[in-house]
């Protein structure tokens, strides 16, 4: 090659590599203005023009008896809505609808017209019947996926449970009060807009935790439809019925009457949404002699055997006169309590004084919420001592001027059954999560001694002599098993005015069995009975079926009480079977 | 015929810099391919690993034969890709509404890639022959149009408007490089410019033509022709400083970006390395051109001069082309980043190219 075309060539390399410099620098410029500096604007449009964000819901989870059967749970449901912008003719499109949705067309014609961006149309259709208006396709009517909250077995221990709204909130009872846990929770996601990613994972992951109750629901059905009868034989306006383990609190069955199905909660009275045996109060009548009792043993005041002298019937206190029923002579403690004389134990509250009565009473659980896991729980009434006239004293042993919850007489009976140890009543086993593991479990929990051992037993010897001939309660008798109990016949107060009622009484049996190592505690409260108004005639007689049937439910033999393995293991964490006193190594995590 | 003082004068320089290129661009596709939600992508990284292999095979396999004897097989090559782009007009696959492929067996050739390096090839074979000191005339210049026309127009009837441009400036470049008198450059820039409106009107396709108006306004259908672009520049201009990360970036992995593994996988890069994954880009392909002047500066003759040249100005075109348009400094014209985005033809012509050009550069030191 001659020189100068090789030096020619070299300068033109030369150059061309300065302009070729020269463009990787413009290059290297232009990186340098959209990534470090157009940062921003360039960032927000990718955000404004081609991403939407959707809400993704988890179902509410389950609410689960102690064998984690289910008696609340969530099922797919479709809500529709419209656009009413986008519907071209509301009358037309009305038509179309109204057969599917079950509604009038001219309401849905007025909504379809509505000046709204959005309204509802109908709420919660199976997703059968939305598949069906989805596939109409009319523009501006919107499927949307919802749940609908189910109670299987309808209106079993559905005020315990309680109720949840169209919302998916809970409303009462327990999907009120636990509803932070059992709803699902929210998440919003950013997908691109013309995405159809599956969001079904995402939903089961954020599904709801379910509660697992103590509640048994065979137990829960033996109870209601004993409670039922009870109610219905005797023209009673309604009923409670508690049904619960004394030595680990656990609450068994927790029944009312009027039923009601919360699957269709609208068309009952509100009335009896509530779960009453925690919420109201009333007069607990005799049965609360046997704190008494209990109080004067304890206080050294009297022995069982101690004799009082019971008037014949009559006995002017003040200004007023109590009556018995029937008219008794001298009667030692344990006569009194069999016979459930009034005259008797206001003798013995006089003798023990007020502050002694004030104090076994706030021992036994009275005037104080029991920390059962309800919403609204009401404490009861429980004066303080100062307030107590020397009726008051008297009226107050025997179940008047004081009101107690139905939860507060079973835990108190319960205490009696379990040694003297008041334990809080255990309505939650467990939280669990979508998969099965458990969140959070929940141990039998100890409030406090009531009573020393031996005054628990010498109560429940009294108790036990109240089912026996001669006693107020002999219809609550188990053959085989034995019983303690104690009959309740309340009158009721006159609402808005002093004194009370010479018709409406509450009927009340509490007791416990078998005597030798307590299995079950069962309160059973019937109210406005008309046939008759004993609580050993009305109320005994269901305690005895519920507790017949729940023994033979759990195979315990009438054997007084000796233990039986036989019973099906339970699958949850730190809880035993209705029955087992082995809560000393249960569920302490 | 193998000369052990070849293997001395092994350009390890270049090597590495292709090496470093391929493996940067393999992580860029991994990412592109994997982080988007579109199914069947995966095979798309194996397919470019085969096509990598091969390419560095054909291209040790280029340096055993003397670049003099590619100097002799020019036309016989040229004619060979002639008459596959005249094969893909008759047979060709169609794909995005032109006809750019052959199938072979389970891969597709692209012949207007192999053209580009045809054309340098048998472009340099005639200019070493004609080449003066006071330039080509117009008389000069006859032989090299007359090849050029053939192939112009077949892969404008693809239509391949990139390619065809493509071939057009690296022929032009190699021209000037060859130095042309004085009054021909000037007629040719008026011609050029009288053409440019013809262009517009009867050869640019509606698309074409919808492409340059919105590279000059993009937000004039964000949606449509200006979609890529604008998509383009947010996840460059999201990837900031540093970068979100490997398969961190969300323009790609849902899918906005469009071609994210083909012509515009350099977003995907500047989305997830930022801007220093960008610059270490650059720099290797800056390193990379200069030592391609570099080899065509020291060649002792001219046909191995000027096909250096020719290599290394289509690469550097490409490059240009390529990031001009997804940075938003051109028009969109179907243009692959070399050595980076995906595609068989693209790697084998680039490989084959870059072995041309070892082969030149290994021989410098050799008599001839």
């Amino acid at each position: 090659m001659n020189p100068p075309l090789s030096r020619k060539i070299a300068r033109r390399i030369r150059l061309v590599e300065i302009v070729f410099g020269v463009i990787m620098v413009l290059i290297g410029a232009r990186a340098v203005m959209l990534q470090l500096f157009n940062v921003n604007k360039l960032a927000d449009k990718a955000d404004k023009d081609l991403i939407k964000t959707i809400e993704i819901k988890g179902k509410r989870g389950n609410i689960l008896d102690r064998h984690m059967k289910k008696l609340s749970t969530s099922l797919d449901a479709v809500s529709i809505a419209a656009a009413p912008e986008d519907i071209k003719s509301p009358h037309v499109t009305a038509r179309t609808l109204s057969p599917l949705l079950h509604m009038e067309e001219s309401l849905i014609a007025d909504r379809l017209a509505s000046n709204k961006k959005f309204v509802w149309l109908k709420k919660k259709l199976s997703p059968g019947e939305g598949k069906k208006i989805k596939a109409l396709n009319i523009p501006g009517i919107l499927t949307m996926q919802d749940t609908i909250r189910f109670h299987p077995s309808r209106e079993l221990a559905a005020q315990v449970i309680g109720i949840t709204g169209w919302n998916n909130r809970g409303k009462e009872g327990l999907e009120f009060k636990f509803d932070e846990i059992l709803r699902g929770k929210t998440k919003k996601i950013t997908v691109k807009k013309t995405t159809r990613q599956s969001t079904q994972e995402m939903t089961r992951e954020l599904s709801g935790n379910s509660l697992v109750l103590t509640i048994d629901k065979t137990i829960q059905y033996i109870t209601e439809m004993a409670l039922k009868d009870a109610v219905t034989d005797n023209g009673a306006q309604s009923g409670m019925a508690i049904v619960m383990e004394p030595d680990t609190g656990d609450i068994l069955a927790m029944a009312h009457y009027p039923l009601f199905n919360p699957n269709a909660f609208g068309e009952f009275d509100p009335n009896n949404w509530r779960n009453r045996a925690v919420t109201d109060a009333f007069e607990p009548g005799s049965t609360l002699k046997i704190f008494l009792a209990a109080g004067a043993l304890e206080q050294g005041i009297s022995s069982p055997d101690t004799p009082f002298f019971c008037g014949n019937g009559s006995y002017a206190l003040g200004s007023r006169t109590i009556r018995d029923t029937h008219a008794h002579g001298w009667l030692t403690l344990a006569q009194i309590i069999k016979v459930s004389s009034n005259i008797g134990v206001a003798k013995v509250a006089q003798l023990m004084g007020k502050n002694k009565l004030h104090t076994t009473l706030t021992r036994f659980g009275f005037g104080n919420k029991t920390g059962i896991a309800c919403p609204i729980e009401t404490k009861g009434t429980l004066m303080p001592p100062a307030q107590w006239s020397i009726m008051d004293t008297a009226a107050i042993a025997f179940g008047q001027a004081i009101s107690v919850s139905a939860i507060q007489l079973a835990c108190a009976v319960s205490a009696i059954a379990n040694r003297g140890i008041l334990m809080v009543p255990r309505l939650i086993r467990a939280v669990i999560a979508e998969n099965g593991t458990a969140r959070e479990t929940y141990p039998p929990k100890v409030t406090g001694r009531a009573v020393s051992e031996k005054t628990a037993s010498s109560v429940t010897r009294m108790m036990a002599s109240v089912v026996q001939k001669g006693g107020t309660g002999t219809r609550a008798y188990l053959p085989g098993y034995g019983v303690c109990g104690k009959t309740g016949t309340a009158q009721k107060a006159i609402p808005h005015a002093r004194g009370y009622s010479d018709n409406n009484y509450t009927a009340l049996f509490v007791g416990f069995a078998p005597p030798k190592k307590p299995r079950l505690t069962c309160l059973v409260i019937v109210d406005e009975p008309r046939k008759s108004h004993y609580g050993g005639t009305v109320a005994a007689p269901a305690f005895k079926t519920i507790l017949q049937k729940t023994f033979n439910y759990l195979n315990i033999p009438p054997d007084m009480g000796k233990y039986s393995s036989n019973i099906p293991s339970s699958p949850v964490w730190g809880c035993s079977q209705p029955g087992s006193s082995q809560y000393a190594n249960m569920g302490r995590r | 015929m193998f000369d052990r003082r070849l293997l001395e004068c092994f350009d390890w320089g270049l090597f590495l810099l292709t090496l470093s290129i391929c493996g940067l661009g393999l992580g860029v596709l991994y990412s592109a391919v994997n982080a988007a939600e579109v199914q069947g992508m995966a095979v798309i990284f194996k397919k470019q690993m085969i096509w990598m292999g091969a390419g560095f095979f054909i291209m040790f396999s280029s340096f055993l034969v003397h670049y003099k004897f590619i100097d002799k097989a020019s036309l016989l090559i040229y004619f060979i890709c002639v008459a596959l782009l005249a094969a893909v007009l008759i047979f060709g696959r169609n794909a995005g509404g032109s006809t750019r492929w052959l199938a072979l067996g389970p891969f597709t050739v692209q012949p207007s890639e192999l053209m580009k390096l045809s054309m340098i090839i048998v472009l340099a074979s005639v200019y070493s022959t004609c080449v003066t000191e006071e330039g080509l005339g117009f008389h000069g210049l006859l032989k090299p149009v007359g090849l050029l026309v053939l192939p112009f127009l077949f892969i404008l009837k693809q239509p391949d408007l990139g390619t065809a441009m493509l071939i057009l400036f690296i022929a032009a470049s190699m021209t000037l490089f060859v130095h042309v008198q004085k009054k021909v450059f000037f007629s040719c820039a008026a011609l050029a410019a009288g053409a440019a409106p013809l262009l517009w009107f009867f050869v640019l396709k509606e698309y074409q033509k919808a492409r340059i108006l919105t590279f000059l306004n993009p937000d004039r259908d964000p949606l449509g022709a200006g979609y890529h672009i604008i998509q383009s520049k947010i996840a460059i201009g999201s990837g900031m400083m540093y970068g979100k990360g490997f398969l961190k970036g969300t323009q790609n992995a849902l899918s906005f970006l469009p071609e994210q593994h083909t012509d515009f996988i350099l977003s995907v890069l500047a989305e997830e390395w930022g801007f220093v994954g960008c610059c270490v880009l650059l720099i290797l392909y800056f390193l990379f051109l200069l030592w391609g002047f570099n080899i065509a500066y020291g060649c002792r003759d001219m046909f191995g001069s000027i096909l250096a040249f020719g290599i290394t100005i289509m690469i550097f075109w490409q490059i240009f082309i390529n990031i001009g348009m997804v940075m938003g400094l051109m028009p969109v014209v179907g243009v692959p980043l070399p050595l980076i985005s995906y595609g068989g033809s693209s790697v084998i012509t680039n490989m084959v190219g870059i072995g041309l050009l070892m082969n030149i550069s290994m021989r410098r030191f050799l008599s001839g």
